[in-house]
């Protein structure tokens, strides 16, 4: 058919996530037990289709993150369980050490670690330079891999499962890991069981070229998983992959890390703020006076009454942030109700920061 | 003499990222010593010389002759040798810039083109001219990737005048177009510096103050012809604040270094095919920015800075109901909407017709964070003997790290690790150098640290 291609799962392990999943409560519950069966079928399958091709396997587990599994990973024999006479050998023991690994992992997590973010970008830069490894980078220094054909190595992508939502401090980190994607032509796959909708990661199915399927039955995983993840990109032209409807392009601010669509951008370094501040903080750039007042005037849905010629930026934030981030939210975006809440929040919090700045 | 042998192999052989490790060193004491030889004369020179021992030309003495410095290990193998200088070649670029510092991210350049018949020569394969339009190219893909907000005109050097190819322009597409047609490029006539130079300072004097206004010139010939004096011109440029870089094909001019050293440009002549790339490629990044604003005061505002608002719009897919768009009135089914008045556009970056906000697409501004946050230098490793537990495997990729040094009374030069292990400073996680080189040059994001 064509070359091999290699894939490499970014598997998101969080507990509190998983526990969540798995309540009766929702339309279709899943357990991870009952996921880790269908995503071992999908493996296979994905070992079946080429005997080069290769696979990766990286946890993101709350504070770090592990690798799982793969196919270069040395076999230790005695860990096997004895054959099994329904079960094709190399099914198994590659069965037996993903499930083995994520037992110990998930074993080794302390009462306190469960509460950490989860290491999700640990995963996903881990999966990059795994891909790194096994494409350019090998060949490039060791005699060994350069016999290897070149081409035979093509076509990696990177499967995301996620079930967290976006932790907007890794916004940063998650946009450097897309751009190399790109650069290293990788495809990202996001598969989202769990969690509500990952703005970050639509970006970065959307810029590598890859899907991202919101599952709406999680306990059918493995349909989605055959039928939209398993056909290496080079295919996807001719199946008719699901796609994603709308793209959020939101970023998140520098001083809060709050997901915003309308920011105020420093010119020297393009830093992202919810509001306007006086100096940037990354850059130490101050800002005309001039250019702060004008902003705070023309603010979306500035409330009415707000003197354009306000004495100070201060006087002009305060009122304005708690009352217009919710109407025009709401307007844009119905289902962000958490954003709101944060807006708000910050903008009553914002005044001491302005004053500090203010002209006097 | 075997070490010898293998080592010409592994200069000839090698990429171009090989050969330019040497030419830096010869390029840099070009400065000083004018001697232009043609560059494949130049080394073949050189080795035959160095076997006399004598210096008859000034540019040898900084040469380094790297023959000298492979040592053969215990099995009379150079091979550990010649990955150690590749290792140390990659390790230096990584050592240069560990702190952030202010960049020009919001760049507007004019690229000049010399189409005088000089440009016809055949010392690079296989025309000047035909090299110079293909790195042309690559250099515009890969100048819009690390500088997307960034625009890029074209102006052409032919028959005594400033010919405008294309205009100023963002998409990579447009720009790329601009020069697809050969045949009307044709070189022909004389070249002329100071008509080109005003031609794309005048295609730059609109715009404002926060953008870095540059001149990037492509120049093969030897002589120019102009209508007035154009050290007029030069002070016009630095008048204006306009960088002017130079890559020159044939030889140093005076008045070409002059342009580029009063105007904070780079000046290079190329000595090669591959050393022409390198110096093409050099003035990619983002320049830093001359700090302006210190001069007056630590209280004084930056009059270059200031606070853009702009939105973040939401893609609508090929698949949702047609509508018209602000911009074109054309009924479209794709476009960006607006965040703040929800009108569709067809594409972003742009102004939105109806309010008036600054659209751009997050990833656009996103592409140049790693320029603001660089991951820190990781230190190489000497010994274990400080590490209680040291990790077997690469933290990042897991392959496992030689055990023994590669050679072990060597000193710590370069910041080569003998181990091959370099360690982040934040999160004290080992990383391999190939991933070590991954993380610094594209990742920028430590795995360990997720930063």
């Amino acid at each position: 058919m064509d070359k091999a291609s290699h894939l490499g799962v970014v598997l998101d392990l969080s507990p509190k996530q998983w526990h969540l999943a798995a309540q009766p409560s929702n339309p279709h519950p899943v357990t991870l037990s009952v996921f880790l069966s269908h995503l071992l079928a999908f493996l296979n399958a994905h070992i079946a289709c080429k005997d080069e091709n290769s696979l990766a396997l990286f946890g993101a587990l709350p504070g770090r993150s592990a690798m799982l599994y793969s196919s270069t990973m040395p076999v230790n024999e005695e860990e096997i369980e004895p054959a099994d006479a329904n079960s094709y050998r190399p099914f198994k023991v590659m069965d037996s050490a993903i499930m083995k690994h994520i037992a110990e992992e998930i074993e080794a997590l302390g009462e306190a670690e469960t509460e950490e973010p989860i290491g999700f970008v640990g995963a996903l830069t881990k999966a990059m330079c795994y891909i790194n490894r096994v494409t350019n980078g090998a060949g490039s220094t060791s005699s060994a891999a350069r016999n290897d054909d070149p081409a035979g190595l093509a076509d990696p992508r990177i499967l995301v499962i996620s079930v967290s939502p976006d932790q907007s401090s890794s916004y940063i980190p998650v946009m450097n890991s897309i751009f190399s994607a790109q650069k290293l032509k990788v495809t990202i796959d996001v598969c989202k069981i769990f969690g509500g909708e990952s703005v970050f990661l639509q970006q970065a199915a959307h810029l590598t070229g890859g899907s991202y399927i919101d599952i709406d039955r999680p306990d059918a995983v493995l349909q989605y998983l055959m039928m939209s993840f398993l056909p290496p990109p080079g295919l996807r032209q001719l199946m008719s992959v699901p796609t994603q409807d709308k793209i959020d392009f939101r970023a998140a601010c520098f001083c809060h890390k709050n997901i915003v669509d309308i920011g105020f951008v420093c010119s020297v370094c393009l830093s992202i703020f919810c509001q306007p501040v006086p100096v940037c903080s990354t850059c130490r750039t101050k800002f005309p006076i001039k250019t702060l007042q004008r902003l705070n005037a023309s603010r979306p849905n500035a409330a009415p009454g707000t003197p354009a010629r306000a004495a100070t930026p201060a006087r002009a934030a305060t009122p304005a942030a708690p009352a217009n981030s919710l109407p025009r939210s709401t307007s844009i975006n119905p289902h962000a109700v958490p954003r709101n809440a944060s807006n708000g929040s910050i903008g009553a919090a914002s005044p001491p920061m302005h004053m500090n700045g203010g002209p006097r | 003499m075997p070490p010898r042998r293998m080592n010409d192999d592994y200069m000839g052989g090698g990429s171009d990222s090989d050969v330019s490790m040497l030419d830096e060193d010869e390029h840099t004491s070009r400065g000083k010593a004018k001697g232009k030889g043609k560059a494949v004369e130049g080394r073949k020179g050189d080795k035959g010389k160095s076997k006399a021992k004598e210096q008859p030309y000034a540019w040898e003495a900084s040469y380094t002759r790297s023959w000298d410095t492979v040592q053969e290990d215990e099995a009379g193998s150079i091979q550990t040798a010649v990955q150690d200088l590749i290792a140390r070649g990659r390790r230096r670029r990584l050592l240069a810039p560990g702190e952030a510092v202010r960049r020009t991210i919001i760049r507007h350049l004019i690229l000049v083109l010399d189409l005088s018949a000089s440009m016809m020569d055949r010392d690079m394969r296989p025309t000047r001219f035909d090299l110079m339009l293909q790195y042309a190219r690559e250099f515009i893909a890969e100048w819009f990737d690390q500088n997307p907000l960034g625009q890029i005109g074209m102006v052409g050097m032919r028959g005594g005048i400033g010919e405008r190819i294309g205009e100023m322009s963002g998409n990579p597409q447009d720009v790329l177009r601009s020069i697809s047609e050969r045949h009307k490029l044709e070189p022909a006539g004389e070249p002329s510096l100071q008509n080109a130079i005003e031609m794309a300072r005048s295609s730059m004097s609109h715009l404002p103050t926060n953008s870095s206004r540059e001149i990037t010139i492509i120049f093969g010939s030897l002589t120019t012809c102009d209508p007035g004096n154009i050290h007029d011109t030069l002070d016009e440029c630095v008048k204006d604040k306009i960088r002017i870089s130079m890559v020159a094909l044939a030889a140093e001019m005076k008045i070409c270094r002059e342009l580029c050293v009063k105007t904070g440009g780079q000046f290079g002549v190329a000595l090669n095919e591959g050393h022409f790339k390198d110096l093409l490629f050099e003035l990619i990044p983002p320049p830093a920015q001359r700090a302006v604003a210190r001069a007056n005061g630590p209280g004084a505002a930056n009059p270059a800075a200031d606070l853009m608002m702009m939105g973040f719009p939401t893609r609508l897919p090929v698949t949702s109901h047609p509508s018209l768009c602000v911009c074109h009135g054309e009924l479209k089914t794709e476009g960006f909407l607006c965040p703040r008045c929800l009108a569709k556009v067809c594409d972003v970056p742009t102004d939105c017709d109806i309010c008036g906000l600054m659209i751009v697409s997050s990833p656009h501004l996103a592409r140049s964070y790693h320029h603001l946050f660089p991951v820190k230098p990781y230190q190489p490793i000497a010994t274990l003997d400080g590490t209680p537990n040291p990790s077997p495997t690469c933290h990042a990729c897991s392959v496992p790290f030689q055990e023994k040094a590669s050679q072990p009374n060597a000193p710590l030069a370069d910041g080569v690790s003998p181990l091959g292990r370099y360690r982040c400073p934040d999160c004290k996680n080992d990383f391999c150098t190939e991933c070590d080189v991954f993380i610094h040059d594209v990742l920028h994001c430590c795995p360990g640290c997720g930063k």
